[in-house]
């Protein structure tokens, strides 16, 4: 199969992830959909390495999975204790850091 | 030789620095005494180069010691060096001579001055000064020499530095002294870039083939040099406000020896001048102005001090006017005079002023001739010297140098008439001086003085303000010396009066005696005029007769209006009122430079402060500089939102972009 | 013994830093002690030093060799007064920091006095464009943090615009150091060492125009000079006394330096074409400096623009193009910095006993305190130039090639000297003379003040009655600079008049 499909799904699903971030509010949700960008990048490295028949893109697939999840705790922690102190949970409200 | 010449210098500088550094040691007079030993012995070292360099052949006579480089670079050969000739040492005696008698009359009338020691430093630093600008043996060293008494003058000046009045005068003379010392760097710069050396032998050597115009404008700025020292027009404006330094300083530098630098300028640079004869005749001719400008406000100034400035004024007037016409030794030789009756007439005004506890005002003055007998015939002497009375010194040196302008003829014969018109009026105002003090009812003061008790102030007072002083440092002493009781004045006043009397002798008209001629004549070997310029017998004769019958005569007037006809004066005031403001507004000399120097200047400054500054460079500059990095750093600062969304926004964007600008690569 | 520049470089810095970790008492000491023994290291190598000998002492070492730049210092005729100026001013400042005490913060005080002495010695002894670029930057930074920690009441806004105006001008000259290495190199590997940069010859005419203005404006805003004084008068007013005096007395001379060291020599062909320009510069910094010192009343701004004046006459030395000018140039930076330390503490001293920095304040000084007084005045004389004082044997010399090359110019200057004369005795007067100020109480110098400034007034002196050490020893590194420009392609009639004067003793 060419490689095009693969690539096809990967960009469509990179676009959903990127649209979610820009659009949605809930931090939970914005979490979501950076998995969506991370795993279609991952998508595309292991369409890439098959075509090439080598394994560094599934290496590097794995590290991004491995970071991925490194990254949803931190985050869903952030969340939670966000929660626990009655922080609003909502991107729009959390700008304390403007210059 | 050497050793001597060098010492000349050496002494004065530590007794200044003696006097100075110990000035919480020294007990009594002991300072005075320093200073005045310093100053004789600088005295003596001159009499020892002077008899070592008789003994030369006088083709040898002028000798240059080199002590250091000072600043030689690239071309210029600045130097430390001496030169030892008759004109140097002339002046170096007559500098030391009446230096050494000035510093034994303050010895007792700076006596009560909390700033004593402080007194005689500042003037043994005024005669190393003196003796480095006329022992220079080149430019850059006169040049020193000359910033150096000015400095020197300015400290004198401001002496009693709690005075405003006395600050004010001192900056003033300080700032026109400075103009002049411009005005003979600018003149070396003119004549050195064309000779390429400041050694005055080496500049001399080569006057001749200097380019005309250079020369002419190097040495009319070194005559600007020599009018801002001498107080002539129109740099004078600073001399009669100096009379605020203590007497002896009047005595000394303002009236024989810093202000005749002038005149040695112009003699030293003979060679320069005879071949730059349009220069020279500028010298001429603002020398006769001045003596005459200067003698006539001399007849309405009223405050005794101020009158001897302007006579000082005047009579330097003839000896510019001498040595710029040529008559160099009549010119030195009146110098030397001039010194003497001057210094005197100065020390016997200061005996005065003392007598009237500091009043220097000669309307309040009167009747001072059994009060004070010696002070009184020190002051005849200085006046009938001063008024050229036969057989007094001042006789014969100021009708020679009228003799010798009537004997270069053709438009001299101005400066001729100038002279013997100016002689006229000297007479007239010095014995109205003298008659206004002396005669008449004797004033309080002067009846205390004879029942034996010398008058001092309840409330010390400024004289020119009337402002109220007390006596400590900064302020006149509380105590007043008067020479019928001190024998240091006293000695010192007779040697001058002797002087006075008796100098004339040295010159002697009709080739009688031609001492100073004789003993000058290496200074000037080579001069057009030097020696050439010879009065005939019949044209001598008659010189002096005129000068003895205007002398008298003068003497007649002055005793006519303000001792037979008290009122006279009055009259002639509201008859000439419009000379009379004339004069007595000093020909508004003051004004004018007010107006053309002075306020443009403070204008400027004033513009710079109040208004350039604050809009331009502070308003424009910085403003505009420090705006541009404010909306700068504002537009960064607006994107940084804080938005999550935003930032993620911007980040897909530049992705985008590069995207895009490599699809549109390939 | 050889001599070690990079020791005489850190000493300082090392010293502030051992003092900083040594505890708040020590500080102050150790520090001096550091600037003293850099001072010392300083007089030595001025002995050492042979008068006709080029580039003395170096240190050669590898650096950032990727960027064709080395460690390269060298004591030469231009630097060697200089250096020495600049420890003399740090060890009397460090001292009388030291001495006067009450900063809350000493041990970063004398740090960065430490770091902005080594920084000053850096600039000076670099004999690398880039390393020179650094240092010169570098000197900023501990001012800033002395201004902005230790200074009075303005001192953010003192600080802020003093950093826009220097970093606007250090920014230029970066770019332009870089621009001129890579012109310069050509086909060859790129190198900031300056000895490479002069066999290297000199790069185009547009060129070198561009990039000497960008040099001109680091150097003039440095200064400063009209119309790039508008960070003066708070800086002035804010800073600490001790900062202050080396500030003034220091960091401008390094831009004079700069003058000589790069422009003149890298860019013969603009130095010649821009001369008239930066002569009228100068000439506009002496009048207006001038007239505005006479104007204020803030001692300290007198001072400050005195300094614009001062400063004025250094770059019209230089830009007469003319090899006394320029040796009139060096040995005014010189005396200018050695005046202008000791004013500053004087000034100090004055304000202490009036209560405040205004003249109007102020009076009768000198009624108890003669020898203050004294020395002032010997300060005053000599910052007006008075003939004599060593101060004029510069001026002379600046005018004197000023006068050759551009005689209006020199004419109009003569003005300048006319009003330092007034603006310095103006001072003088209304401080020590006059009738007493308000709150002015006359209190002669302490014993521990005299130690710090007795000393300073008698370098003056002695520098006044043979200011030839100096000229002998900076005669061939100044005739080799202007002689740069004689040989470019538009001042050949220089050339000639220097051939004519014996350009080399």
């Amino acid at each position: 199969m060419a490689i095009g499909w693969y690539l096809a799904v990967s960009a469509l699903i990179f676009t959903i992830g990127a649209a979610g971030v820009m659009t949605r509010r809930n931090p939970l949700v914005v979490l979501l959909c950076l998995e969506l960008m991370l795993n279609a990048a991952n998508l595309a490295l292991i369409a890439f390495s098959r075509m090439y028949g080598n394994g560094d893109g599934q290496i590097f697939a794995i590290i991004v999975l491995v970071v991925a999840a490194c990254e949803v705790t931190v985050g869903l922690g952030v969340i939670v204790a966000m929660a626990r102190r009655n922080v609003p949970i909502d991107v729009d409200e959390l700008r304390e850091l403007h210059g | 030789m050497q050793t001597f010449a060098w010492l000349i210098l050496a002494l004065p500088l530590a007794g200044s620095l003696i006097t100075a550094l110990g000035y919480k040691l020294w007990p009594g007079r002991l300072p005075g005494v320093i200073g005045t030993v310093a100053i004789a012995a600088a005295f003596v070292c001159t009499v020892l180069t002077l008899i070592k360099l008789q003994d030369l052949d006088p083709e040898h006579r002028q000798v240059l010691f080199v002590g250091w480089d000072y600043a030689a670079t690239f071309g210029v050969d600045a130097e430390i060096s001496i030169l030892i000739d008759p004109l140097s040492l002339f002046m170096a005696l007559v500098v030391t001579g009446v230096s050494t008698l000035i510093h034994l009359y303050s010895i007792s009338y700076m006596w009560s001055d909390k700033g004593y020691a402080r007194f005689f430093s500042y003037l043994n630093f005024f005669v190393v000064s003196m003796l480095v600008l006329v022992l220079a043996g080149n430019f850059l060293l006169l040049i020193v020499g000359w910033a150096f008494v000015g400095a020197a003058s300015y400290l004198l000046i401001s002496f009693w530095y709690r005075r405003t009045t006395a600050t004010r005068a001192g900056i003033k003379a300080f700032v026109i002294n400075v103009v002049g010392d411009i005005g003979l760097i600018l003149g070396t710069y003119f004549i050195f870039r064309n000779s390429g050396t400041l050694d005055f032998f080496g500049t001399f050597q080569q006057a001749g083939s200097l380019p005309e115009g250079d020369l002419t404008a190097g040495c009319i700025l070194l005559l600007v040099g020599a009018f801002a020292k001498s107080a002539q027009i129109p740099l004078h404006t600073w001399l009669p406000d100096a009379m605020e330094g203590p007497t002896p300083v009047s005595a000394l530098i303002h009236a024989a020896t810093m202000v005749t630098a002038g005149v040695y300028l112009i003699a030293r640079m003979w060679p320069l001048f005879e071949h730059a004869p349009a220069a020279a005749d500028v010298g001429a001719v603002i020398g006769a102005i001045t003596l005459l400008v200067a003698a006539t406000i001399g007849l309405v100034v009223t405050d005794l001090k101020r009158v001897i400035a302007y006579s000082t004024m005047s009579q330097i007037g003839y000896m510019i006017m001498a040595v710029s016409a040529g008559a160099y030794a009549a010119g030195l030789f009146h110098l030397m005079t001039h010194a003497f009756f001057k210094a005197l007439l100065f020390m016997a005004a200061g005996s005065v002023i003392a007598a009237m506890a500091g009043e220097q005002n000669l309307d309040r003055m009167g009747g001072f001739r059994k009060a004070m007998p010696f002070t009184f015939a020190c002051f005849v002497i200085g006046g009938l010297s001063l008024s050229g009375v036969p057989p007094f010194s001042g006789f014969f040196s100021k009708d020679e140098i009228i003799a010798l302008m009537g004997e270069r003829g053709g438009w001299h014969w101005i400066l001729f008439v100038a002279g013997y018109v100016g002689s006229f009026i000297t007479a007239v105002y010095t014995w109205r001086m003298i008659f206004r003090a002396f005669w008449g009812e004797p004033v309080a003061e002067a009846l205390e003085l004879q029942r034996g008790h010398l008058h001092h102030a309840e409330v010390h007072r400024n004289p020119a303000t009337g402002e109220e002083e007390d006596t400590d440092v900064g302020f006149p002493g509380s105590e007043h010396h008067i020479a019928e009781r001190e024998w240091p004045m006293k000695g010192a006043m007779i040697v001058l009066a002797v002087g006075a009397t008796a100098l004339g002798v040295l010159q002697l008209p009709f080739h009688t005696t031609d001492v100073v001629d004789n003993f000058l004549e290496p200074t000037f070997r080579g001069s057009k005029y030097f020696g050439a310029l010879d009065p005939s017998d019949g044209f001598t004769t008659i010189g002096l007769v005129i000068g003895a019958v205007l002398g008298v005569a003068g003497i007649a007037i002055a005793y006519r209006i303000w001792v037979q006809k008290p009122g006279t004066s009055a009259r002639v005031q509201a008859r000439f009122a419009g000379l009379h403001r004339l004069f007595a507004n000093k020909w508004y000399f003051d004004d004018l430079i007010d107006v053309v120097v002075v306020r443009p200047f403070g204008w400027f400054g004033r513009f710079g402060q109040q208004t350039f500054e604050r809009v331009f460079v502070q308003g424009t500059l910085v403003g505009g500089t420090t705006s541009i990095v404010r909306a700068g750093s504002a537009a960064v600062r607006a994107m940084q939102s804080g938005l999550l969304r935003a930032y993620a926004a911007l980040l897909v964007l530049g992705a985008l972009v590069v995207v895009f600008y490599f699809l549109a690569q390939s | 013994m050889t001599i070690h520049l990079s020791l005489l470089l850190w000493l300082p810095t090392i010293a502030g830093l051992i003092g900083a970790l040594l505890g708040r008492r020590q500080a102050g000491g150790v520090a001096l002690v550091g600037a003293a023994l850099a001072l010392a290291y300083a007089i030595v190598a001025v002995t050492r030093f042979k008068s006709g000998g080029g580039l003395q002492f170096v240190t050669d070492e590898p650096w950032i060799s990727a960027l064709g730049t080395r460690w390269k210092l060298g004591a030469d005729g231009l630097n060697l007064f200089l250096v020495l100026l600049t420890t003399v001013s740090f060890t009397a400042s460090t001292a009388w920091a030291a001495r006067k005490g009450g900063y809350d913060r000493p041990r970063v005080f004398f740090f960065w006095m430490g770091l902005a002495h080594s920084a000053v010695l850096g600039a000076l002894l670099a004999q690398d464009l880039l390393l020179f670029t650094v240092f010169f930057d570098l000197m900023l930074v501990p001012f800033l943090f002395l201004t902005g920690m230790f200074g009075g009441e303005d001192r953010v806004r003192a600080v802020v615009r003093l950093f826009i105006y220097t970093l606007v001008g250090s920014l230029l000259m970066l770019a332009a150091a870089i621009a001129f290495a890579v012109l310069a190199a050509g086909d060859q590997p790129i190198s900031f060492v300056f000895s490479d940069l002069a066999a290297r010859g000199p790069i185009a005419n547009g060129s070198q125009n561009w990039i000497f203005l960008c040099f001109a404006a680091a150097f003039l805003i440095k200064m400063p000079a009209f119309p790039f004084q508008g960070w003066m008068p708070d800086g002035y007013l804010n800073m600490p006394l001790p900062v202050l005096a080396v500030f003034s007395g220091v960091l401008s001379k390094v831009a004079a330096y700069g003058f000589l060291k790069i422009c003149l020599p890298f860019f013969p062909h603009a130095s010649a074409h821009f001369q008239t320009l930066v002569l009228l510069i100068a000439l506009a910094s002496i009048l207006y400096g001038s007239a505005m010192a006479f104007t204020t009343t803030n001692t300290r701004l007198v001072l400050g623009y005195s300094s614009v004046a001062q400063l004025g006459f250094i770059v019209l030395g230089i830009f007469s193009l003319r090899p006394e000018g320029a040796q009139g140039a060096l040995l005014q930076a010189v005396n200018h910095g050695l005046v202008v330390v000791p004013a500053f503490f004087i000034v100090g001293l004055l304000a202490a006993r009036a209560g405040s920095d205004d003249l109007r304040d102020m009076g009768a000084g000198a009624l108890r305190a003669p020898v203050l007084a004294a020395l002032f005045l010997v300060v005053a004389l000599a910052t007006l130039a008075m003939p004599g004082s060593s101060n004029f044997a510069g001026e002379f010399l600046i005018l004197l090639g000023v006068f050759r090359a551009k005689i209006v110019i020199a004419i109009v200057a003569f003005a300048g000297v006319a009003m330092a004369s007034v603006y310095m005795l103006r001072m003088f007067i209304r401080a020590v003379h006059n009738p007493a100020g308000a709150g002015m109480e006359s209190l002669e110098l302490s014993a521990g003040d005299g130690l710090i400034l007795v000393p300073l007034v008698l370098t003056i002196v002695a520098l006044a009655l043979y200011p030839q050490v100096a000229l002998v020893r900076s005669e061939r590194a100044v005739g080799a600079a202007v002689a740069a420009v004689g040989t470019g392609p538009v001042q050949s009639a220089t050339a000639a008049r220097l051939a004519e004067s014996g350009g080399a003793p």
